[in-house]
């Protein structure tokens, strides 16, 4: 499992239950075995460990109760709620006025929600690189190839697909795994509208620029979880009212190639060249 | 006018004594009514057991023996684990905290002097039971 697309997933997930329960100050997630999983932007480290550490004893003896399913501390300002989920724990710090049912029905059903849709995709990549090459789609020819999805699929031939991961690794290589992102398919249409180009939230090319700098994102490359890819040009959103809510907009040449419409989920993930 | 300064200096001297002797009768009445609570609690349904523990002694009383050092270690694991949560967030005192397991539920917390650590089947009702902790 990609862990950067889980730790990903689940730190937006956290950042959300944040915005819509301003009461919970805290949220993180740690694995069984004490490794840090997802942490939302409130939380240090550094204090994510001394927690760890605090449960540690709790934890280890918790067969005796017939394993740990929730923790709950109660103190005079606030509230610390640990939940195990699978072989995770989530962990929210809420303050005292927090409405402990609307927190707990928005974390206990969003997070296995986030789990289970990882858990669900995750092995589509690795599905599609080593034993679905011929699933890449060839995008109608109205303009050259380069010009509209850059050949993508064209170039990328089933022999070199299954080809050991080493041959691949190029000096350039010790730059970060691009981030995959999720997104829900808009629609987006016009006369001015090219039919290679996607747009996503300017924040996300930003933090892309960002990740690798002197480098410029113009391309990402689209997976369906159908297994269809395609590499498309990537622009900012343009209406600010648009933003912020996980979509991408995709015209309907992309969309019919990919074989998709409207609401379905893709996986994005930048192009460094 | 020293002599009605000594005359209150004799006076909150009386005072003083006469406070402490109660706080002294008080933490051993705490105690006493801790344990006979704790006696109370016990035969209520799905309770299986207590730890309590202050400073100068210890008392358990489990339905099942063989768990009475697992039960002890988290007991008072999740006490201090509770403070470190507390200072950490500062989330001011710890008043109890319940670690909900698949089979057993502990609820622990500080009466006076005194840690408590009660053990209950899942289904128990641990908040009738640290009301009538809290009462004391």
């Amino acid at each position: 499992m990609d862990t950067e697309v889980y730790s990903f997933a689940l730190k937006n997930a956290l950042n959300e239950i944040q915005n819509i329960c301003p009461d919970i100050k805290n949220a993180f997630m740690f694995r069984e075995d004490g490794e840090i999983v997802a942490g939302d932007a409130n939380t240090p480290e550094k204090t994510v460990v001394r927690v760890i550490d605090a449960f540690d004893g709790v934890l280890e003896k918790a067969d005796a109760l017939g394993g740990v399913e929730s923790i709950t501390l109660d103190s005079s300002k606030g509230r610390v709620s640990i939940s195990c989920m699978n072989d995770l724990y989530l962990v929210t710090v809420t303050t005292k006025k927090a409405d402990m049912n609307y927190v707990n029905t928005v974390t206990r059903v969003l997070i296995p929600t986030v789990l289970k849709l990882i858990e669900k995709i995750s092995p589509a990549p690795l599905k599609n690189s080593l034993s679905e090459p011929e699933m890449k789609p060839e995008i109608p020819m109205e303009r050259k190839p380069e010009e509209l999805l850059h050949g993508y699929a064209e170039e990328t031939t089933a022999k070199e697909l299954r080809e050991p991961v080493q041959t691949e690794i190029k000096p350039e290589a010790v730059l970060p795994e691009p981030p995959v992102s999720q997104f829900i398919v808009e629609n987006i249409g016009g006369l001015l509208v090219p039919s290679d180009t996607v747009r996503v939230d300017n924040e996300l090319i930003s933090q892309w620029n960002e990740l690798y700098p002197g480098k410029k994102i113009n391309d990402v490359e689209i997976e369906t979880f159908g297994g269809k890819s395609a590499r498309c040009k990537i622009k900012p959103i343009k209406e600010s009212k648009h933003e912020g809510k996980g979509a991408i907009q995709m015209p309907g040449k992309i969309q019919f190639t990919l074989e998709i419409k409207k609401g379905e989920l893709v996986r994005v993930k930048p192009i460094v060249e | 006018m020293e002599e009605a300064c000594l005359v209150g200096k004799k006076k909150s001297l009386q005072e003083v004594e006469a406070v402490t002797e109660p706080i002294a009768v008080e933490e051993a009445t705490t105690v006493n009514s801790l344990k006979a609570s704790l006696e109370a609690i016990k035969e209520c349904d799905g309770v299986v057991g207590y730890i309590v523990r202050n400073a100068t002694s210890a008392s358990i009383d489990l339905k099942d023996p063989t768990k009475i050092i697992d039960y002890a270690i988290l007991s008072s694991s999740a006490l201090d684990a509770g403070k470190v949560l507390s200072e950490l967030f500062d989330l001011g005192d710890a008043s109890n905290i319940v670690v909900n397991g698949k089979s057993i539920k502990m609820v622990s917390l500080i009466v006076g002097e005194s840690k408590v650590s009660l053990f209950m089947d899942r289904s128990a009702d641990s908040e009738k039971v640290l009301r009538r902790l809290h009462e004391i």
